[in-house]
């Protein structure tokens, strides 16, 4: 029991970094219809921003969270604007194609800079852990979790409560008549794709503190917040939550039960098993 | 006429490439082999991604089953080539039903993000089966003789580019393009949507687990990262989609022209053969959705307006 909860406890605090992971994929599947392929090497920019923050200018991983969203978004917007706005309305296979081919010639480009060696990010406090009803809770990991479970929350205030999000949330439901408002959705599907850049940024951050890094950890991650979004569905940020704790925990008891190397196989197989018994996802609707 | 020019123009291509281990050096069959095999790959992939419009992303999890057949048979089990070969083709098709059957019935994009993570699945299965070497792999016997594979190689190309052509112009072929026009509708038509699915993706499963197996015996080794090579389905996509998805002999052309360029920068500047593959793909969406074939024919007509027509039919 001492170690089930212990599972537990690790698998909802690496949940609320995969929901976050997520987050950014199913806020740009929902309103501009692209399954970003990308996603996990934006991720991947993120957490080697993160790195460099913190070796070369000393910063805080935390404190390199803001200026990394911010890298993030700009570059988001920029691939938005000047790439995929050209495709948008393509068939679906295209916008998939041209996203998995962006995520080619980012993690190559990573791998030219950046070197494909392993990195990590260690603050001083990176060993730091407290007992809580009998469990460790690392420090950092419940850092990550909180700052995760925050952004999920921001998300959610700023599409439900702000101009700008009202517009995005327009626009995800009916093109015509948000432009007959006044939105215009090349600026606009531009924002949204940056702040899911941005929000792909924030998780690459926190994972760079809580696990390694390498130029290709993109894909996998990719399909681990494919993963989030199908059992939670597109509807609401509340939802990827629930999905993304729901993988942590399934990894957590896959890695204790049956062999860590299985992990990824478990949560496809999730993916896979969810696609059939519930297209529309486990908690609500998927576009 | 059309055809018969078609035909004659494929034979002189198919007898000239045929001869090329005879009068090439060394380097030029090897990259020949590598580039045939690529163009089965993507040739078979066509049927299904191309034809069928259900985009797979696990398509080297075939190559890699075919490549295993062999390997295990012929090491295993001592069997010949010919029977590790069969071996590879029943597990790879068995693969196809089974994973087909659940999977098949998901629509587009669905169905190619649930093949996304197979060669990795893949991988992290048989690097714990005892009996594919784990995670240390298998050598196979050697074998000298670069031509022999050559020309197997070639003439599993023009097996699977011979079926290609048949299924562009039989019952089957027609049902598989209504399946990715309007799937409700060839429904409605009387398609058995479900066999046609399933059938058109035993049939690549064939074709790729062949060429697996050609390439585990040429290399004479195999082990699971390189048996499922994720790369492999980056290329075969991006090449088939480059020549022309749902043509005869786009995804042939593409593999030659793509295979072609990346050697030559894998020679001249290294670090750029990396990042072509995902830079062509990302152009060719741009300028050129409809491929390479659909290229050649449109621009004596319409010259650059050609490109400029593609992104003002796709911008927001």
């Amino acid at each position: 029991v001492q170690l089930l909860w212990q599972i537990l406890i690790n698998g909802v605090l690496l949940g609320g970094l995969y929901a976050l992971m997520a987050l950014g994929l199913v806020l740009v599947w929902g309103v501009l219809n692209i399954v970003n392929l990308a996603h996990g090497a934006l991720i991947m920019l993120g957490a080697y921003a993160c790195y460099y923050l913190f070796t070369v200018f000393g910063l805080d991983p935390f404190g390199a969270l803001p200026v990394a969203m911010a890298v993030l978004f700009c570059l988001g917007y920029l691939i938005q604007r000047y790439v995929l706005n050209l495709v948008i309305r393509a068939p679906m296979f295209n916008t998939l194609l041209i996203t998995f081919g962006l995520e080619v010639v980012i993690t190559f480009l990573a791998q030219m800079i950046f070197s494909a060696d392993f990195r990590t990010v260690n603050p001083s406090y990176a060993g730091a852990n407290f007992l809580w009803l009998g469990a460790t809770v690392p420090l950092v990991r419940l850092l990550a979790f909180g700052i995760a479970l925050g952004l999920t929350f921001a998300l959610w205030l700023f599409l439900d409560h702000t101009a700008i999000g009202r517009a995005i949330r327009a626009t995800a439901q009916n093109l015509t008549a948000a432009r007959l408002y006044g939105v215009n959705p090349r600026q606009l599907y531009a924002l949204t794709f940056g702040i899911g850049a941005a929000l792909a940024g924030a998780a690459g951050t926190l994972y760079g503190v809580v696990s390694q890094i390498n130029p290709y950890i993109g894909s996998g991650l990719t399909g681990k917040s494919f993963a989030i979004a199908i059992i939670g569905g597109l509807d609401k940020s509340i939802y990827v939550l629930v999905g993304g704790l729901f993988l942590g925990i399934v990894e957590a008891l896959t890695a204790l039960y049956i062999g860590p190397t299985y992990t990824d196989v478990i949560s496809f197989g999730i993916l896979v098993l969810v696609l059939i018994v519930r297209p529309t996802g486990l908690l609500g609707r998927t576009a | 006429v059309k055809l018969a020019s078609t035909l004659a123009l494929s034979v002189v291509v198919v007898g000239v490439l045929a001869t090329v281990p005879w009068w090439g050096s060394a380097v030029l069959v090897q990259f020949g082999i590598n580039a045939l095999i690529l163009a089965t790959l993507a040739q078979s992939w066509n049927i299904i991604g191309g034809y069928t419009g259900y985009p797979s992303f696990g398509n080297s999890v075939f190559y890699g089953l075919g490549g295993y057949g062999v390997a295990v048979g012929m090491v295993q089990f001592q069997l010949p080539f010919a029977a590790g070969l069969a071996l590879g083709v029943f597990l790879a098709v068995l693969f196809a039903f089974l994973l087909g059957l659940p999977v098949l019935r998901l629509r587009g994009h669905y169905f190619a993000i649930a093949t996304l993570g197979l060669a990795e699945v893949m991988t992290a299965i048989v690097s714990n089966l005892e009996i594919a070497g784990r995670n240390i792999g298998l050598i196979l016997p050697l074998v000298k003789g670069d031509t022999l594979f050559f020309e197997l190689s070639l003439a599993l190309l023009v097996i699977t580019t011979l079926t290609v052509a048949w299924i562009s112009r039989s019952r089957f072929g027609f049902g598989l393009i209504a399946i990715r026009e309007n799937e409700e509708a060839a429904a409605v038509m009387g398609v058995n949507t479900t066999l046609y699915k399933i059938l058109a993706f035993a049939l690549c499963s064939i074709f790729a687990a062949i060429a697996g197996g050609i390439h585990a015996y040429w290399i004479t080794y195999l082990d699971p990262t390189s048996a499922f090579d994720i790369t492999l389905n980056i290329k075969m996509i991006i090449m088939a989609v480059f020549g022309g998805p749902g043509t005869i002999f786009g995804p042939v052309l593409g593999a030659f022209v793509l295979s072609a360029i990346s050697e030559v920068l894998a020679t001249k500047v290294t670090s750029l053969a990396g990042i072509f593959f995902g830079l062509v793909i990302v152009a060719a969406i741009v300028f050129m959705p409809r491929g390479f074939t659909d290229l050649i024919r449109r621009f004596r007509q319409q010259g650059w307006r050609y490109f400029q027509a593609n992104i003002q039919a796709n911008r927001v």
